[in-house]
């Protein structure tokens, strides 16, 4: 190339001296990057208005003079200038941009790698794609260091909840801020009740149309979103078009799905039942002298069973097993995305249409999702560009009664339903003559609906002047986050819980809408070759407002009638309204010297409508350095080395994720009493209410050695939130419960590690391994102190809050087995240890070690490809916490509730059953037990899944070229297929809700999958 | 200079748009709620407060359900089957120390509604001052009987303990973390209250759907509290005072089943409303009475043997016609509505009649005519003498149901009596054992260090 630049200088030098005067010429010649012609690039003779573009082959033809400078710039590619000499043409070559320096979106803009002071995480799209999920948010769970994620539930579309860094609030919200192409949204559950399954907002965003998501953690990156950082950021940028060819995909998967962990296994109807008369026999068999043989009679005689044994040995003991009848074996789903792109110099576009449809694996469970999507950006003069970003999406989901243990959901039956009863008849037709107060679920789940739809529009359209001072560039965006979330009931009054009420049906409709503005000014000042600042100033509002509506009513003349229209008695009619404003000034600076050292300072001011006017506006802030040792003389030497940093950052964000007017003093009208509307004192108030605040210090190292075969980085971080919001507990004689203070001090600290290693690169045959882990410990240092002086805990019937110890950490009594000469449960008297009682009264209720959160989790990764072939393998680890069996008291307990009511868990059938036996089951009587809290079903969390397993071929170029095609993929894909459980008595599936209680809800899902990429 | 000018007129938009947003702009919209503070400035208004604090004990923890149910539950008359799981834990008496606290919760709430009504200087109100008053009557006694119900089953009068509850005059007053007041003091503040109520109130602006706090149903409320402390002589007087307005009649035997399906019967003082629009639905009373979806509370078979023939308060007692005849005997008339529409009955008359007869007969009255005015209205057998065990038996065949058999057993120094296998105790309980008072709530104490606990927890 030089040598071909030194003939052409020498060629011109040659020309100039017979030119006297300037000379128009035609000048053509063709444009190609490495992949081939590239149409649609501008040439422009500089200075002038001249311009013209390159043609679908590439080629372009312009009249320029001698020593016109013609300028090529192409959208994605660094612009190449060539001055004109005379009676030549000019064949281009023009590079892509980004290939110079990763560059890491950070929603407010954009930075290159070395310019990083803090710990952001992206994460590319082909890991997105890996997780089957609806939402993006359960792909990230073991791609990020320090970021916990489970799903709530398996039914699809349901929410996870994302913890980044551990929890830094006792009472505000711990979910982190998401940011869709530079705008914050809200994400909240969407479920029309909060009895059912629930529904992600982020279920509505196609994976496929995401470029790429950044998780930010500290300081440094997060301030800039002020009082909604403190949680961590994710932020979410769609795809853009390239210009070019437009460019056609098809991306396929149809897949199977089942339980990734089976789940406990119930009694059977004859160990039920052979367990009740020994119940019948330890509770009466002394008093009335009857041996277990004679604890039958005795049953019957005086009924103690309520007819349920007798009936069901009359009916020749059928064999209910409800778990097959409640379970979607081989549940489908499937999803089918085409996209386009393309564009011109000026503009690029990308488009798409995607369908997803998930069964779940509980009966009665589905999810459906229509989404499109149209990126456009264009040069609109050239100063001006407009770009617009706009996703549509319509989902509607199937769901359950899952969020408690209610009777007629499917998932309850399969737990509680007893084994005597059969939920088919001979004929087949289904059981509805129960004997007991649970309905038939088929028919509940057949008759009954429970569906949310969804329906999103979100617009993202800004203008951007490049106006004409050089580095300056003005960007104003107008955002709108539009959705109407509908919910649907119908109870029948056949089978269920509507039947007194002879059918009953709820309607509402939700309609959210978020607007952001942003106006943002960014200078960009070279001072010399050496210093660059980089310097913005960013205003935003955001304006959110909810305006609901329901109507309910009950008594159907007819079943099959499911609308409000055809309910005899109308119930009632429900709408409200509620809103929230944000604004915002933000000031960012960027300094960089010689790429060696890099500084950053960030100042947001913030104003937000949950607080009152004295306290509304709140400062945050944040300072960062860089060093990149790399890029120092000294290192000159040690070409090995490709990158070594070390980078530190400092800031304060804030947390204001509490409840709407709660700052207030409240009446509330929406009472009623004898026919007439009533007023009551509903919220306390809080005129001193403020913003929660998080001082974040982070510090870390980066390194990428060996020409990149080996990466990674190490951090460790310290986040202290003060004035904690805390809904502190009320005497409950105020007529309250409790209040929003700010009072209180948490500390979460820990270490984060990435290391990637691409053992082998070749064009042939690649190997990597990676992986990330982290840990985080939480410490509670202060709380609010009441009147006395003393400390105001916060203490649920199995948590607690309080200084010195993890924020929620397991408060309860300690089981200590069963005493071996009567079968009784034993509790230690401390809480602890040592001395025993079987008074659940007398035994102190003490500290159990762990919270909730995972305190260790880690990521691994591994990739092999050789010819085109190649697997992937995926998994996560999460432990050093306690997750608690919720509803023990009901299915795994010794009392009736198991042997009589409902059904219990067969481990039961280890219970102590003579003097001297030892077990820590104990033993079963005829009794109703209260509901008695205690270690015994605390178990360690700790467990390894294996999400992602994926073996692929891509068809080579030479064979694809043949049938006009870019790219084929296909694989086939498991998910969650290996789950290891640390805990042996821990029988459900340990990925559970980060509040670690093991509810009844759905079960994650395993997944296998077949798929295909197609690119033409 | 250009290149200034464009400079300058950019700096001028951004700062233009960077100032357009003041703090009032960020007032968040109250749209279904108002500001406690100057929102009660009518009349008008503190009557929406009075339908607030009534609304407060419809609630399913307090008259909707459980305070009657707690009470019925912990006797001979019924027991918890288990069918939901309800109700067991205390009809075994297997309280800890945060299963109990419903009442608590939902009583001292709307004790704070009756404390901003209270608390209303009535002199700065539009509209008819007058009526005000008579609200802040009805407040007073609302705070009182809800005490009332609170002390019973918190306080340690049952086993001879001196610890009542705190008695709460004011809303959001200074000590907003009290300390435990005596039962003596509770008991002063409680007849205090009843008395300013009957000063303030007017009988002409009385609601005739005694779905609101009448003037006399302060009388017959005092009449009520003074029989469960022993307080003869104010309940001789307060239930005579009931009697002598003439206001009520007990109802007729021909009419008695059918009363209980009616609202605002001539025997009723004070009933709180509920309707077809408004109702706790699945957590009513008829819900766990009776059917099959809860239907928790079945009755003993004693209670069949209680009443001589043609009693017709024997009717109230069957089998449920959700299940087999014969398998289920429930409460089928009290409650009736099997959706819960009923009204839920305070205080009825018959219960002022009982009040007094028991209160003659501890005076050396003639409780022998009062007894019989009632019981020949039910198609029962004259009495010729009269003991307190006859008293407290008409009441538990009169009141049956309605919550007040625990507290006549506990209050006369009867032990509870385990005669039924059924039964959800283990054991006959005896009078004065500390598990005849609930712990007082684990959150109440874990908020409030100046709480103490109930022995026995």
């Amino acid at each position: 190339m030089k040598t071909k630049f030194n003939a052409l200088l020498t060629l011109f030098l040659m020309f100039a001296v017979q030119i006297v005067f300037a000379q128009s010429q035609t000048i053509s010649g063709s444009v190609s990057d490495e992949t081939g012609p590239l149409p649609g690039v501008s040439v422009v003779v500089e200075g002038t208005n001249k311009n013209v573009q390159t043609d679908f082959d590439g080629n372009y033809t312009i009249e320029a003079s001698n020593g016109d400078v013609l300028v090529f710039s192409y959208v994605g590619m660094t612009p190449v200038q060539v001055t004109v000499a005379p009676g030549a043409n000019y064949n281009v070559v023009m590079q892509s941009d980004n290939l110079l320096e990763e560059v890491v979106v950070m929603g407010y803009g954009t930075k290159k790698k070395s310019e990083l002071t803090g710990s952001s995480v992206q994460v590319s799209a082909a890991q997105i794609e890996s997780a089957p999920a609806p939402s993006v948010d359960q792909a990230l769970q073991g791609q990020v260091a320090g970021l916990t994620g489970s799903t709530t539930s398996g039914t699809p579309g349901s929410t996870s909840t994302i913890r980044i860094r551990g929890i830094s609030s006792i009472t505000a919200s711990n979910e982190p801020l998401y940011v869709v192409d530079g705008v914050p949204v809200t994400n909240g559950n969407t479920s029309g009740s909060t009895a059912i399954s629930s529904l992600s907002p982020l279920a509505t965003i196609n994976s496929a149309d995401i470029l790429s998501v950044t998780v930010l953690k500290d300081a440094s990156a997060t301030a800039a979103y002020g009082a909604r950082g403190s949680n961590g950021v994710i932020v979410i940028t769609t795809k853009s078009g390239r210009s070019g060819k437009t460019t056609f995909s098809f991306d396929s998967w149809v897949g199977v799905q089942e339980n990734a962990i089976s789940g406990p296994t119930m009694l059977t109807a004859a160990e039920r039942e052979m367990l009740y008369y020994e119940a019948v026999y330890n509770t009466y068999g002394e008093a009335y002298g009857f041996d277990k043989d004679g604890a039958q009679a005795f049953s019957e005689a005086f009924n103690l069973d309520g007819g349920r044994y007798q009936a069901w040995n009359a009916n020749g003991r059928p064999e209910g097993d409800w778990k097959a009848a409640t379970d979607n074996p081989n549940a489908l789903t499937q999803t089918y995305n085409f996209t386009a792109s393309g564009g011109d110099a000026n503009s690029n576009f990308y488009a798409s249409l995607g369908y997803y449809s998930n069964e779940g694996t509980v009966i009665g469970t589905d999810f459906d999702r229509w989404t499109a999507a149209f990126n456009y950006n264009t040069q609109l003069t050239k100063n001006w560009k407009f770009t617009t970003r706009n996703q549509v999406s319509d989902s509607e989901q199937n769901g359950i009664l899952e969020q408690s243990a209610y009777f007629s959901s499917p998932r309850t039956a399969y737990y509680f339903m007893p084994p005597t009863e059969a939920p088919y008849n001979d004929d087949g037709s289904l059981n509805l003559d129960l004997n007991t107060n649970l309905p038939n679920p088929i028919y509940v789940t057949e008759n009954d609906i429970r569906q949310n739809t969804l329906t999103r529009f979100l617009s993202n359209n800004s203008l951007e002047w490049d106006i004409p001072v050089e580095g300056l560039t003005f960007t104003t965006r107008y955002n709108i986050d539009y959705r109407v979330a509908a919910y649907k009931m119908y109870g029948n009054p056949v089978e269920g819980d509507w039947v007194q009420e002879g059918g009953y049906a709820y309607n509402s409709v939700n309609r959210t809408t978020n607007y952001t503005i942003q106006n943002i000014l960014n200078y960009n000042w070279n001072i010399t070759d050496e210093h660059v600042l980089d310097m913005s100033l960013i205003q935003e509002y955001q304006e959110n407002y909810n305006k609901f509506l329901g109507a309910d009513g009950q008594s159907f003349a007819a079943e099959g009638l499911t609308n409000l229209d055809n309910a005899g008695l109308p119930l009632g009619a429900y709408g409200s309204y509620t809103d929230w404003k944000i604004a915002s000034y933000l000031a960012m600076a960027n300094y960089s010297f010689t790429n060696k050292y890099v500084a950053n300072a960030t100042f947001r001011r913030e104003g937000n409508s949950r607080f009152p006017t004295e306290n509304r506006w709140g400062n945050f802030w944040s300072v960062g350095a860089a060093w990149n040792i790399h890029n120092e003389d000294f290192m000159t030497g040690a070409d090995w080395i490709d990158q070594l940093k070390v980078r530190g950052s400092y800031g304060v964000q804030g947390n204001a994720g509490i409840g709407l007017n709660t700052y207030q003093a409240l009446l509330s009208y929406d009472a009623d009493y004898a026919g007439e509307a009533a007023v009551y004192p509903s919220t306390f108030g809080n005129d001193q209410l403020t913003w929660e605040t998080s001082s974040t210090f982070d510090v870390g190292l980066d390194f990428s050695i060996l020409n990149n075969a080996l990466a990674g980085n190490v951090s460790f971080y310290k986040r202290v939130s003060d004035n904690l919001l805390q809904n502190v507990p009320l005497s409950l004689t105020t007529g309250f419960t409790s209040q929003n203070q700010n009072i209180g001090t948490m500390e979460n600290k820990g270490v984060e590690v990435e290391l990637n290693w691409n053992i082998i690169q070749s064009n042939d045959f690649n190997l990597s391994i990676g992986g990330n882990a982290a840990n985080n410990a939480n410490l509670v240092t202060k709380l609010a102190v009441d009147g006395n002086g003393e400390e105001i805990t916060i203490t649920t019937g199995t948590r607690k809050v309080e200084t010195g110890h993890t924020v929620y950490e397991w408060f309860m009594r300690k089981y200590a087995g069963v005493n071996p000469d009567n079968g009784n449960k034993l509790y230690y008297v401390n809480g602890m240890d040592g001395e025993t009682t079987e008074d659940y009264n007398a035994a102190e209720r003490a500290y159990q070690g762990k919270g909730a959160l995972p305190t260790f989790t880690a990521g691994m990764n591994f990739h092999v490809d050789f010819k085109g072939v190649f697997l992937d393998a995926q998994g996560y680890y999460a432990g050093g916490h306690q997750v608690y069996e919720d509803w023990t008291r009901y299915i795994h307990e010794t009392d009736l509730f198991g042997t009589l009511y409902y059904n219990s868990i067969n481990d039961v059938l280890d219970r102590w059953q003579n003097p001297g036996d030892v077990t820590d089951v104990s033993k079963v009587t005829y009794s109703v037990e209260p509901w008695r809290t205690h270690s015994k079903f605390l178990h360690d969390g700790d467990y390894f899944r294996l999400k992602n397993l994926t073996l692929g071929y891509d068809f080579q170029p030479k064979m694809l070229s043949k049938i006009g095609l870019d790219g084929l993929r296909l694989y086939g894909r498991g998910t969650n297929v290996f789950t290891w459980v640390k805990a042996k008595d821990m029988l459900y599936d340990p990925e559970v809700n980060a509040n670690g209680f093991v509810g009844l809800t759905s079960p994650p899902v395993k997944t296998w999958a077949f798929g295909l990429n197609l690119k033409f | 200079m250009k290149r200034f000018k464009n400079i300058t007129k950019v700096m001028f938009v951004a700062v233009l748009a960077m100032a357009s947003c003041t703090t009032e702009d960020l007032d968040p919209t109250l749209a279904q709620d108002k500001p406690v503070e100057g929102s009660i400035v009518s009349d008008q208004d503190l009557y929406g407060v009075s339908k607030g604090m009534y609304n407060r004990m419809t609630s399913s923890a307090y008259y909707g359900r459980d305070f009657i149910i707690n009470s019925e539950v912990r006797t001979d008359n019924v027991y918890a089957n288990s069918n939901s799981g309800r109700f067991t834990t205390t009809a075994g008496f297997n309280y800890l120390a945060d299963s109990q606290n419903g009442l608590w919760n939902q009583g001292y709430a709307a004790i704070g509604s009756a404390n901003i009504i209270i608390g209303t200087d009535v002199t700065t109100l539009e509209g008819d001052q007058d009526y005000a008053r008579h609200i802040q009557g009805q407040a007073y006694v609302v705070r009182a009987l809800t005490h009332f119900n609170i002390l019973k089953n918190y306080g340690q009068q049952n086993f001879g303990g001196t610890e009542g509850i705190p008695y709460v005059k004011e809303f959001k007053g200074d000590d907003i973390y009290p300390t435990r007041d005596a039962i003596s003091s509770n008991v002063t503040d409680m007849m205090t209250d009843l008395d300013m109520a009957f000063d303030l109130m007017d009988a002409s602006y009385d609601d005739s759907s005694k779905e609101f706090v009448t003037k006399m149903t302060a009388m017959a409320i005092k009449s009520r509290i003074a029989v469960y402390f022993g307080d003869w002589a104010n309940a001789a007087s307060a239930a005579s005072a009931v009697i002598n307005s003439n206001q009520y009649e007990i109802i007729a035997a021909a009419d008695y089943v059918a009363s209980f399906g009616l609202d605002s019967t001539k025997n009723s003082i004070f009933e709180l409303a509920f309707s077809d629009t408004d109702n706790n639905g699945s957590n009513s009373l008829a819900f766990i009475y009776r059917g099959s979806q809860y239907g928790d509370i079945e009755c003993l078979d004693n209670i069949l043997t209680l009443y001589e023939a043609g009693d017709v308060r024997a009717d109230i007692i069957g089998y449920d016609p959700a299940y087999a005849d014969g398998e289920k005997l429930r409460n089928l008339g009290k409650f009736p509505d099997d959706l819960g529409y009923d009204n839920v009955n305070v205080i009825r008359y018959e219960e002022v009649i009982l009040n007094y007869a028991e209160a003659l007969l501890n005076t050396g009255g003639d409780a022998v005519s009062v007894l019989n005015q009632l019981t020949s209205m039910r198609g029962a057998s004259a009495y010729t003498t009269v003991t307190a065990d006859d008293i407290l038996n008409e009441r538990r065949k009169e009141l049956m149901f309605e919550g007040f058999r625990y507290d006549d057993l506990v209050r006369s120094g009867k032990s509870i009596e385990k005669i039924d296998i059924r039964q959800n105790f283990a054991a006959t309980i005896p009078a004065g054992s500390t598990v005849l008072a609930y712990p007082i709530p684990q959150g109440e104490l874990d908020a409030n260090s100046n709480m103490t606990q109930n022995p026995g927890y």
